[in-house]
């Protein structure tokens, strides 16, 4: 399990994330959602563990282990890892360099990988990650890059974007068979098509937990409330 | 058979278990392979084969001469191997090669300086070398040293060559930390000869880089590049200057500095010397300075590499 314990973090003494309490099971699927600026991102690079988002306040336990203090690359260690939401490019690197970042993989793993993000292995292997990618096709190599690292908890930063509405199935898929091979997927996204597909929801407004619950119930909740509520980041007190 | 000095044997096996580990190259024993194996001032190790002719001795003031001439019409298909170490934790290693290559010669260098656990080291290498006519020469140089900064480099080419040679040149020290460094390349080339020199670099801390590259583009439709790339971090302070002089006719030259720095303690200079004497003569130059982005180094993190790796995938990259 990932905990989040009553996390707070202040940018330019602004409080951004105030107090957020979420405990993510393994091998499930978990959505947040809210409207844009409510801290999302945010809590996605605090659980990652940027230099620059260190939480004021608040515990981050992976197992029982207190993680609080750890670095990215310690994170990512003990299984947890982020899909950005615009991966950054590198020059010089190969498709092929970059999805064996993670150490040894055979040719024939990193071509199942291309294929489930539907990139013809034969066509991209030999690309550059770098600015000749479009952002769609680096988004697919990011996404093949995380399941080559099979974590145990992966942050999903709106998966879909800049991915063409076609293919959203292809996302549903792939959080599936993370789910399926070990991975406990924390989606973020603006997608009804997309959380339908989560075993539990946070809705998160003004950098707190709204509500929680099956994917179902808070999307109607968000829908019928917060539609209505012209108070985005700052919810009327009788909501809360 | 190889030719090992008895009595520095031991040092002749510590080199190469050294070589060994940080190259995953296991040529300086093959007697396939010619080899020239240095430790501190003495030549340790020698192997020559048919057409190459190595004579060395150390000088009264501690300098090892080597003197290395290759018969006109020699192939040589494996590399030939320069292996330079120092075992000791402090002093210094004066070294001079005088390559004599005939013509229609085909030879391929790789050469290692291997300069860990150091503390204090003034390295010298001096090489003065004559290229043959139409003869094609390749020349690897890669350093090896540790983290602690202590070591001065100095490596000094001046080559002359004759028509139509060809010479490639590729320093790197990359791997590990360089200390300081100056390195000086001089060419002077002929009629329709051609050099393609590169070097890169990877400074941090406190290291301080110096690199002077020059074609003399003397001969008509001579030709050269001289490519320099360098990685700054830190505090490390380069200065690259990369010189070509167009001499002769339809000569043409190309310079090219490259820098990527992190930190805002770098201090890095490239100035581009062209001198077009012959008008038939055509020179360009190029440099750019890049910086190394957090968002990038972020990604790399996230997949489990610390930050020392991430710099060196996004460097290797960048320099490529
Ligand atoms: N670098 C920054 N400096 C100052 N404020 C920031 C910074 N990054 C984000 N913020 C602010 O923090 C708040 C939360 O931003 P965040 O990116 O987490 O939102 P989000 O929920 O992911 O939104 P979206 O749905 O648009 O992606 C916003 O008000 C944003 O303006
Ligand atoms: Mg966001």
């Amino acid at each position: 399990m990932l905990r989040l314990e009553n996390i707070k973090y202040s940018r330019n003494s602004k409080e951004i994330i105030k107090g957020v309490t979420i405990n993510f099971e393994d091998n499930k699927i978990t959505s947040i959602i809210g409207s844009n600026g409510v801290g999302k991102s945010t809590l996605a690079y605090i659980i990652m563990g940027l230099s620059d988002y260190k939480p004021n306040d608040g515990k981050i336990y992976l197992d029982d282990k207190d993680i609080t203090d750890f670095s990215i690359t310690e994170r990512a260690r003990l299984g947890i890892s982020l899909l950005w939401q615009e991966p950054a490019r590198f020059e010089g690197l190969t498709v092929k360099d970059y999805l064996s970042l993670g150490g040894k993989i055979k040719l024939d793993v990193i071509k199942d990988a291309l294929n489930l993000v539907r990139l013809n292995p034969d066509v991209y292997l030999s690309r550059y990650v770098d600015k000749k990618l479009s952002g769609g096709e680096r988004k697919r190599v990011e996404i093949a890059s995380c399941i080559l690292l099979k974590p145990k908890f992966l942050i999903m930063d709106e998966p879909d974007s800049g991915i063409d509405l076609m293919s959203l199935d292809m996302i549903v898929d792939i959080m599936k068979y993370l789910k399926d091979n070990g991975t406990g997927v924390i989606v973020i996204t603006h997608r009804e098509e997309i959380a339908t597909h989560s075993d539990y929801s946070y809705l998160i407004c003004d950098g707190k937990v709204l509500k929680s619950g099956v994917c179902s119930d808070i999307i109607d909740y968000y829908r019928s409330t917060c539609d209505l509520c012209d108070n985005v980041n700052a919810p009327k007190e009788n909501l809360i | 058979m190889i030719d090992i000095v008895k009595a520095y044997e031991d040092e002749f096996n510590k080199l190469v278990e050294l070589y060994e580990k940080n190259t995953n190259d296991n040529s300086l024993k093959n007697k396939g392979v010619a080899s020239i194996i240095v430790s501190g001032n003495k030549v340790v190790g020698l192997n020559t084969l048919k057409g190459i002719d190595v004579k060395s001795k150390t000088r009264g003031d501690g300098v090892v001469i080597i003197d290395v001439d290759i018969q006109d019409n020699t192939v040589i298909p494996i590399p030939v191997h320069l292996c330079t170490g120092f075992l000791e934790k402090k002093g210094e290693q004066l070294l001079q090669f005088n390559y004599n290559i005939g013509a229609n010669v085909k030879v391929r260098f790789k050469s290692h300086c291997i300069l860990t656990k150091i503390e204090k080291l003034h390295h010298k290498m001096i090489s003065q070398m004559y290229i043959g006519k139409n003869s094609f020469v390749t020349y690897e140089d890669e350093h090896f040293h540790d983290e602690n900064g202590g070591i001065f480099v100095e490596t000094i080419t001046y080559a002359k060559l004759d028509k139509n040679a060809f010479f490639q040149s590729k320093f790197y020290a990359t791997k590990t930390r360089i200390g300081r460094i100056n390195v000086v390349m001089d060419f002077d080339l002929d009629d329709y000869a051609k050099a393609d020199l590169e070097s890169k670099i990877y400074g941090k801390k406190d290291d301080k880089i110096d690199i002077q590259e020059i074609l003399r583009l003397n001969g008509q439709y001579s030709s050269g590049i001289a490519k320099s790339s360098i990685f700054a971090t830190d505090s490390t302070e380069a200065n690259v200057i990369n010189e070509a002089y167009g001499n002769g006719a339809y000569s043409k030259g190309h310079i090219e500095c490259n820098e990527v720095v992190k930190g805002s303690n770098v201090l890095v200079s490239t100035v581009p010397i062209l001198k077009v004497v012959n008008e038939k003569s055509e020179l360009t130059h190029e440099a750019s300075v890049g910086r190394i982005r957090q968002d990038q180094l972020d990604i790399l993190m996230s997949k489990g590499l610390d930050e020392e790796e991430a710099v060196n995938i996004i460097v290797n990259g960048l320099i490529s």
